[in-house]
């Protein structure tokens, strides 16, 4: 046994003391309050300081180069893009922001605008064109392919295209259009990609590397931000970890074989009854 | 066997010091149901919030007086007051973005909500709960992978706030076998999925070189994966074949001469099965004793390694099976590898069958179809076989809604109030003529919805004759916009078209589907 803490429910209702049942105008029943100081938590909005990472990739495509970073969820990958669409877009040129899903295109469209104003940030999917000409252009990653073999000439001005959530590459539905685009996006647009941690990362930064024909600078990031603690619950509501879940698992299954198998036993008697 | 709900309000009661949580539940209804089950017990807002929530829901009635109106919503509002939520693409954009700003506002405790809501936007919360770990991903049911569970595990724990992100998964005594043991190291590699379409082959003729579709074919990410084992394989190969020369030399120079000792003990074993009773009776017996006493008399004995000898034997033996299984597999994978020449040849000839190229030349189909990017071959016959021209708009909204849907399991929708056999008829046809199914995929099933919404039916409408939800109806309505878009840029030339069109998609661009920002 580790040294978890496992708390039954009713035990922690005393120890805590909780279960402070409070009366509601217009609730009758009454409800169950969780224990918390008077007001919301705030959190921090943003980090304080850079990471590591996120310093080496700023650095790299300020430089002009192609970078893959490669970090888990919630370690501000989106940091770095920002970053880069303050420096291109204060040259005078233009970036591309690709999400491979409508509804964080969308999302990503309304955060860009809070940070750099509503007319310098545009959005483009297959059904919504608003501000298409803006600097900064928020677009699906199959709007950005269909412009790498259409409309060449509407890129000429892009200094660097984010491929954002890079590794739905593995998508049956999405891949392509984004693997179409990496192979033909004009050679003078840089690449910056933004990945979940994935073991072949350098493989997909090779790949680039080799079909384009130029260097890729592949950061990786493979500690969260906040450490995760994984535990399981059980059915009568104990907190375990993972060898207790896994013994847990294994009784649970042992018990529900028999109770199949007596299921089975017993429809037959009734049968033959 | 319909699998009992668990009750969300013990888990949260075993959590209540790590919230906000987030809920991850697969199954629309199922998120519904057990937020209503937790609301039963819970309520995580003071006087004060629930005013701030209050607010901020009047603000957005403002803009949308029905939000709340719709199937069962008036529910949700009560939750929300409640501090708990529900977050799905059942709902209606309006309502997904107020759950978000009350989300944002720390003025949600507890949401339950489906695989969406962590898919790259940042909802980080203190602990994320996993209802299963079982999802349905289109074709069927199945385990997470591990990249998906630490995507959405991954909102556990805020950054700067939190020390510690706390992951629950839930044990369930019905179906424990489903319960998930993920390892981070364990994540699941990216492989390359590209698929010829229609559109790729035609694009590729269109605007690239013969040089450049060589490189598009053996250049992407799966050919590049496969080229890289097909190396992999191609050295291993080459390091057994070493091997196996290397092992050669452990030969003495006797070995497989009639001089050598081994030969000699053969030979003494073969001639000691002859003579057991078994065989000697045989014809041919009794000569080949003898013919082995001759040899033996005449072998010269010698002292040999023998052990070095057998050893070297046996690997060679077993390098060779390995060399045999590693010969297949660098077939198999120059198979593969090749994979995409063949498909684009494939779709080519069908293209070349139907008219839509000639050679390297785009016929006015092709022309067509290069800008459709979704069912190219079976919306491009719609248009020349002159269905498009000669359907009323409100059916041609109805019948392009269609496209490339396939209807969820137990769906309904009213029958639309038009006759769609024509477009059934132009399938078979195309079916006859060699296009396969996967290229026209096509349903009669959402056509009510964009034949009553283009004839200013209302949003209520829509929902009382379908068992849909807002927001499967908005995307619907959406999607065909999409489609109208690409028909409007095809149609360039020919003006009557084209009008048609845009009439319809500035017709079905309006009130809940229109997109706000």
């Amino acid at each position: 046994m580790s040294d978890k803490k496992v708390i039954n429910m009713g035990d922690r209702r005393r120890k805590q003391g909780k279960g402070r049942l409070l009366k509601h105008k217009g609730y009758p029943q009454l409800k169950r309050r969780p224990v918390r100081k008077a007001a919301a938590p705030i959190a921090p909005t943003g980090p304080i300081q850079l990471d590591d990472f996120q310093v080496e990739a700023i650095e790299a495509v300020l430089a002009g180069r192609n970078v893959l970073v490669a970090a888990p969820t919630g370690t501000g990958k989106t940091m770095i893009a920002e970053k880069l669409a303050e420096k291109v877009m204060g040259e005078g040129m233009g970036l591309i922001y690709t999400s491979p899903l409508k509804a964080l295109s969308n999302q990503k469209f309304s955060d860009f605008k809070e940070m750099f104003g509503d007319k310098r940030v545009g959005l483009v999917t297959g059904d919504i064109t608003i501000n298409g000409d803006a600097p900064l252009t928020v677009m699906t990653t199959e709007i950005f392919r269909n412009k790498c073999f259409e409309d060449l000439e509407d890129l000429h001005n892009i200094a660097y295209v984010v491929f954002d959530e890079i590794h739905y590459l593995d998508d049956p539905h999405r891949g392509t259009a984004w693997e179409e685009s990496i192979l033909f996006a004009p050679p003078h647009i840089n690449i910056l990609g933004l990945s979940a941690t994935v073991p072949n990362v350098k493989e997909v930064a090779t790949w680039i590397a080799e079909v384009r024909n130029t260097d890729v600078l592949v950061v990786e990031e493979r500690e969260r931000a906040v450490p995760l603690e994984i535990n399981w619950v059980s059915p009568d509501n104990y907190i375990l970890n993972e060898s207790q879940a896994k013994r847990r698992v294994k009784k649970l299954i042992e018990k529900r074989k028999e109770e199949i198998q007596q299921l089975r036993t017993r429809g037959r008697k009734k049968y033959y009854r | 066997m319909v699998r009992a709900l668990q009750d969300p309000s013990e888990v949260i009661d075993l959590i209540q010091d790590k919230l906000p949580a987030l809920f991850f539940v697969f199954g629309r209804a199922k998120c519904e149901e057990l937020a209503i089950e937790l609301s039963r017990q819970w309520d995580f807002l003071y006087a004060d919030e629930k005013e701030k929530v209050q607010q901020i829901i009047a603000s957005a009635e403002a803009d949308h007086p029905d939000m709340f109106v719709h199937r069962d919503r008036a529910i949700l509002k009560k939750l929300l007051l409640q501090g708990i939520g529900y977050h799905h693409a059942g709902l209606s954009p309006a309502l997904k973005r107020i759950v978000e700003r009350l989300y944002e506002s720390r003025l949600i405790w507890v949401l339950f909500c489906t695989e969406t809501f962590a898919a790259g936007v940042n909802f980080p919360a203190a602990s994320a709960v996993f209802e299963s770990c079982r999802k349905w991903d289109g074709r069927e049911f199945r385990s997470l992978l591990n990249r998906e569970f630490f995507q959405m595990a991954g909102r556990a724990g805020r950054r700067g706030f939190d020390e510690q992100g706390y992951v629950y998964i839930q044990i369930s005594e019905d179906h424990p076998e489903e319960t998930g043991f993920f390892k981070e190291s364990g994540v699941e590699m990216v492989h390359g999925r590209l698929t010829v379409s229609a559109n790729t082959v035609l694009s590729l003729l269109m605007w690239k070189t013969d040089e450049e579709i060589e490189h598009f074919l053996k250049s992407n990410f799966s050919a590049f994966q496969k080229r890289r084992r097909l190396k992999d394989v191609t050295d291993k190969i080459m390091k057994i074949n070493n091997t196996i020369r290397e092992m050669s030399a452990y030969y003495c120079e006797e070995r497989d001469s009639t001089s050598c000792p081994l030969l000699h003990k053969k030979l003494k074993r073969e001639m000691h099965r002859l003579k057991s009773r078994k065989y000697r009776q045989r014809p041919g017996s009794q000569t080949r004793i003898k013919e082995i006493q001759r040899l033996l008399k005449s072998l010269a004995k010698k002292k040999c390694q023998q052990d070095r000898c057998f050893e070297a034997t046996a690997v060679i033996r077993e390098m060779n099976s390995k060399l045999d299984m590693l010969q297949l597999k660098k077939k198999q994978l120059g198979i593969e590898a090749r994979q995409y020449t063949v498909d684009f040849q494939k779709m080519r000839r069908l293209l070349e069958r139907l008219g839509y190229i000639k050679g390297r030349e785009l016929l006015p189909r092709g022309k067509f179809a290069l800008h459709l990017h979704i069912q190219e071959i079976f919306v491009t016959e719609l248009v020349f076989s002159g269905l498009i021209d000669e359907m009323p708009a409100d059916v041609v909204a109805g019948v392009l809604a269609g496209v490339d849907y396939v209807p969820g399991r137990r769906e309904y929708v009213q029958v639309p109030p038009y006759d769609f056999d024509a477009v059934n008829q132009l399938r078979a046809e195309l079916m006859e003529m060699g296009v396969p199914q996967e290229y026209m995929v096509w349903s009669p099933v959402p056509g009510y919805l964009a034949h009553a919404w283009y004839n200013g039916k209302d949003f209520d409408h829509l929902l009382e004759n379908s068992s849909l939800q807002e927001g499967d109806l908005v995307s619907i309505i959406r999607r065909t916009i999409d489609l109208l878009r690409q028909l409007e840029k095809a149609a360039e030339g020919n003006l009557s078209l084209q009008e048609k069109i845009r009439g319809i998609r500035r017709t079905l661009d309006r009130d809940q589907v229109a997109v706000l920002f």
